[in-house]
């Protein structure tokens, strides 16, 4: 057997979750191979100890990626998961997912910024998007959007063209010898007629009908 | 320009002392380039060899508002930049004119999401719109022909412009 198709072998059959000790082993609520990619679901109670035991004994040395999946209205227990996404850059180089359900009721979940750095923007990332806070981050501050900006834009009941966010600018307009800042006016483009607005697609529909 | 205002009405001299300052600005307007999308990639070549803006005397890119007098606004505008935007059209000296370059600028484009600012002309004023997603070359150089039509038609005594 050549190792590539060894490692091949491997990538097919290997768990991190086989390597684990057997009160931690039983809390895997779920193991999904999709793709050839591994995903482990986990509950928010176990999420530190898994992460410490991933980092410390299985060599897991990298975090790529920390996200959060918002389950809305899907037959779900919980509503959020948080993804952690782990890869091991050395000897068994291996990469699998971490799901972590996560209630709607308390979206808190401690911070890992101690076991990997890359963490730290992650969960600010994720604390943007989804509110989700992660107990413990020392700067847990919005990562992308304005830090006076009022909601999670990509929580699955927060309206794709915001909540009139986008209107909250004074308008500057030269008024003599300087310039004043005004209140803005009306803007039809962007009020009652966006792109996605069912009028929009009503006339672009009777638009296109055959003549 | 004091002298203007005292003589008053269109006097030989005034006409023609506007028609020379109408004259130098329009053949010699140094942009400000504010490219955050595509857009800037064709602004980039429009300010280089083969469009060529020089030819139209605007060839003078500064990355300095305080330098500036003409601002081009080509790419999406953010909630996050949007006051920038503005703070860099407050720092620009009076005369000053603006292009919204391409869909995004002018009304937000295909993104209408939460983050993206339906066009920039609701918070800014704005000269000339340059329609396209992106506009090539030419129409950037179209739009600045239509600057100039505005600059060799403006009054620089008329209080418009802090004078």
């Amino acid at each position: 057997m050549t190792p590539e198709s060894m490692a091949v072998d491997m990538a097919d059959t290997y768990s991190p979750c086989d390597a684990l000790p057997a009160p931690l082993r039983s809390q895997v609520i779920d193991q999904i191979v999709h793709q050839g990619q591994l995903a482990l679901h986990c509950t928010s109670a176990d999420q530190r100890p898994m992460l410490e035991h991933f980092k410390t004994q299985q060599g897991y040395d990298f975090l790529v990626d920390v996200t959060a999946i918002d389950h809305l209205g899907m037959d779900r227990t919980e509503r959020f998961e948080v993804v952690y996404v782990l890869r091991r850059t050395r000897e068994n180089s291996h990469q699998f997912r971490l799901h972590v359900w996560l209630s709607e009721d308390s979206p808190n979940l401690p911070t890992v910024f101690d076991l990997w750095d890359s963490a730290r923007w992650g969960e600010r990332e994720t604390h943007d998007m989804f509110g989700i806070v992660f107990d413990g981050n020392p700067d847990l501050r919005r990562l992308l959007m304005p830090e006076d900006y009022p909601g999670f834009p990509l929580l699955k009941d927060y309206p794709l063209r915001g909540m009139g966010e986008r209107r909250q600018f004074p308008n500057v307009v030269p008024r003599g010898d300087q310039i004043v800042e005004e209140e803005p006016g009306d803007y039809p483009t962007s009020i009652g007629r966006g792109m996605h607005t069912p009028e929009y697609t009503e006339e672009v529909r009777r638009d296109s009908k055959p003549r | 320009m004091g002298l203007e205002s005292l003589i008053g009405g269109e006097g030989f001299l005034t006409t023609t002392v506007n028609s020379i300052v109408n004259w130098g600005r329009k053949n010699a307007l140094w942009p400000m380039p504010f490219g955050t999308a595509c857009c800037a990639i064709e602004m980039m070549a429009t300010f280089s060899g083969r469009y060529d803006i020089s030819r139209f005397g605007a060839e003078v890119v500064r990355f300095s508002p305080r330098q500036a007098d003409l601002l081009i606004v080509s790419g999406r505008i953010s909630l996050k930049m949007m006051p920038v935007l503005q703070k860099i059209y407050r720092q620009m000296p009076e005369p000053k004119w603006v292009i919204s370059m391409g869909a995004c600028a002018s009304c937000g484009g295909v993104f209408d999401t939460y983050t993206l600012i339906q066009g920039v002309d609701q918070f800014m004023p704005v000269d000339v719109y340059v329609p396209g997603c992106p506009p090539r070359p030419e129409s950037l150089l179209d739009a600045l022909a239509e600057i100039q039509k505005i600059v060799g038609e403006d009054r620089f005594d008329s209080g418009k412009h802090g004078s």
